[in-house]
């Protein structure tokens, strides 16, 4: 059965279940009307550079063509053959060697137009390789599915951030990533762009030594409405998660934060903990975190979870007014700070200085 | 650099509350240019209230009395204006916040009170590489978060490092002694004193302990019993107190024992 036939067939997806607990389906559907699969999808432009603009280095390559669409979850037939499906020619390979190396970090620039545009990213990242890799995603089309999907090679090291600046429209975006023994994976996620956003992001530590590290800084505003699920599969031994996801939310907008973590029987040693923080910038904004936990194996070492919601603390504003800064500088200061607590775990220095350079414009806006 | 002759700071007739309780009963302070004073006090006797309605924190209410800095009414004033003006307050407490780092915050705060030159090129670097030193901070904390995971001791050292970047008219020390180790308080005593001595700027140090006081000196000693200044004095105050305590204390200026 190919991908559309797939689709077509899928039972709708319960609005009882975690994932599509807030935004159902039909919402974030190109057209809402869920029986339609749009067939004029675009191709976006998809380029492969440093973030300084210097020359690749050797063993890196961005090709288009076949995705492997293994590793993706089963159990969400619906975006899967629906992504599948409107992806057809809009396949890109990440190819990275074994033991690469770049002291600087790579961007694939992702730039849409149009009404419809999608694309499937495949990451192919080869044992040993020490990767820093921004996935930024731009343009104007009001609709954009994307699909990243792929492994990291044996202890590899990765740090691994989607930035979400589409101006406006919808944002649909699948990802799974397999992370094999003793290797390292950084997932982060910044978005600060597109008017809804459904996300649904699944990390599988499949080899014992795995090492998962979530980050989220999200910033909603206007009337936003920005939704990431993240399941995090720990099933082998000796595996560790971290997840921290901190949402920023002013205007009417809202900002849903779902976490799975599954802890499978025979996962001995696995030591997970997942952290929600929404900071609510007005009145009207809505902030909507719900950690789960599933585990399975008695002998961990720790699965917590916690959420965490307020206002700009008072205390921090009289601290920073009292060092001559205003209400407004303070207030943007203060809002910096908490997603910049997340987004400076992203990766090293420079990502980091990219990163806050992207974000620059949109918390002035926020703390005003 | 003002030159006229009205004092640094002027509290006249304070009286202020917080939900209704009365917490400062009618304070009268003057500090004048180039000149130190100390509040001592028991534990509730609204030193740190006195500190913090100074800054203009917004939780407290003035019932009566009035503020000036160098002559100008303070009572109009944000916190974050009477900052600019050149007050400074080292809190008891001071606040963490994540994600900021410090050597962000310091440019951002030298830059609101100073004006963005005094925060730009080599001549902060400078004076911050000088402050530092002087401080015995190393230059691995510029890259840590403001106050996160700072032990008390750091936080004081760092609460005095901004004092000697921010250069204030008038700096209000509360409790910045304590959790201070001896070395701790005379490295930021040292500091202290750089920022006020041999200039017209002025500051109030609120202590319990007269140890401080000994490596600034103060010019007067204010000594604070429920909500008001019951006693002032010269430095030895300071020591009379800490020999004989606060009952003592109270018993002489129930006598009518008068400190001058």
């Amino acid at each position: 059965m190919d991908a559309s036939s797939q689709y077509l067939s899928a039972d709708y997806p319960d609005r009882a279940d975690h994932l599509w607990r807030y935004t159902p389906w039909k919402k974030i559907h190109p057209t809402g009307d869920i029986s339609d699969i749009p067939s004029d999808f675009s191709i976006p432009e998809v380029s492969l550079k440093t973030i300084d603009g210097s020359t690749l280095p050797p063993g890196i390559s961005l090709d288009r063509g076949d995705a492997d669409s293994e590793g993706l979850p089963d159990e969400e037939k619906i975006t899967k053959s629906f992504l599948e499906a409107v992806t057809g020619d809009s396949k890109f390979t990440l190819t990275v060697a074994p033991k690469f190396k770049s002291e600087v970090p790579i961007i694939i620039e992702i730039s849409t137009s149009g009404t419809f545009c999608s694309a499937h990213v495949c990451l192919d990242i080869g044992k040993l390789a020490e990767l820093e890799l921004v996935t930024v995603v731009r343009g104007t089309c009001k609709w954009f599915g994307m699909l990243r999907t792929g492994s990291t090679g044996e202890g590899a090291i990765t740090s691994d951030v989607v930035v979400n600046r589409l101006e406006h429209g919808k944002l649909l975006r699948v990802e799974s990533i397999s992370i094999p023994r003793n290797s390292q994976f950084k997932a982060g996620t910044v978005s600060s762009g597109s008017t809804v956003t459904k996300a649904d992001l699944r990390y599988r530590m499949f080899q014992p030594g795995g090492n998962l590290n979530v980050l989220g800084s999200i910033l909603s505003a206007k009337e936003m409405s920005l939704d990431h699920h993240i399941e995090i599969y720990h099933d082998s031994p000796e595996t560790f998660s971290r997840l921290d996801w901190n949402s920023a939310c002013g205007g009417s907008s809202r900002t849903v934060g779902t976490g799975m973590l599954r802890v499978s029987k025979g996962s001995n040693g696995a030591d997970a903990a997942q952290l929600f923080q929404n900071l609510l910038l007005s009145r009207d904004a809505q902030a909507d975190s719900i950690p789960e936990l599933e585990v399975s194996e008695h002998d961990v070492v720790g699965c917590g979870h916690g959420t965490a919601s307020g206002p700009v603390d008072e205390d921090q504003m009289f601290y920073l007014a009292s060092r001559g800064l205003s209400p407004n500088e303070s207030k943007s200061t203060l809002i910096a700070a908490f997603l910049n607590s997340t987004l400076s775990e992203m990766g090293g220095e420079r990502m980091h200085g990219w990163l806050v350079s992207e974000l620059d414009s949109d918390l002035t806006e926020l703390g005003d | 650099m003002v030159s006229d002759n009205k004092p640094i700071l002027e509290v006249k007739g304070l009286k202020v509350g917080i939900e209704g309780t009365p917490i400062l009963k009618g304070i009268d302070l003057m500090i004048p240019k180039g000149e130190i004073h100390a509040i001592m006090g028991r534990n509730g006797s609204g030193k740190t209230t006195t500190a913090n309605v100074i800054m203009g924190h917004p939780a407290y209410e003035i019932e009566e009395g009035e503020m000036f800095l160098d002559g100008e009414s303070l009572d109009d004033m944000e916190p974050w204006e009477r900052s600019r003006e050149g007050v400074f307050l080292s809190f008891q407490y001071p606040q963490s916040i994540p994600g900021l780092q410090v050597g962000n915050f310091l440019r951002k705060s030298v830059s609101s009170v100073r004006g963005e030159e005094a925060a730009r090129g080599s001549e902060f670097r400078e004076k911050l590489t000088s402050a530092m030193e002087e401080l015995d901070i190393p230059k691995s904390f510029l890259s840590r978060y403001v106050n996160d995971g700072f032990s008390g001791g750091e936080k004081k050292r760092f609460e005095i490092l901004q004092l000697m970047l921010l250069q204030p008219r008038l700096a209000v020390l509360d409790e910045t002694d304590s959790g201070l180790d001896i070395d701790g308080i005379r490295t930021v005593s040292k500091g202290i004193n750089s920022v006020v001595r041999g200039t017209e700027n002025g500051a109030l140090i609120i202590t319990h302990y007269s140890r401080i006081l000994e490596h600034v000196n103060p010019d007067r000693v204010h000594i604070m019993i429920g909500g008001k200044i019951v006693a002032s004095g010269g430095p030895s105050l300071a020591n009379l107190l800490e020999d004989n305590g606060y009952d003592w204390l109270e018993e002489q200026v129930e006598k009518g024992v008068d400190f001058e």
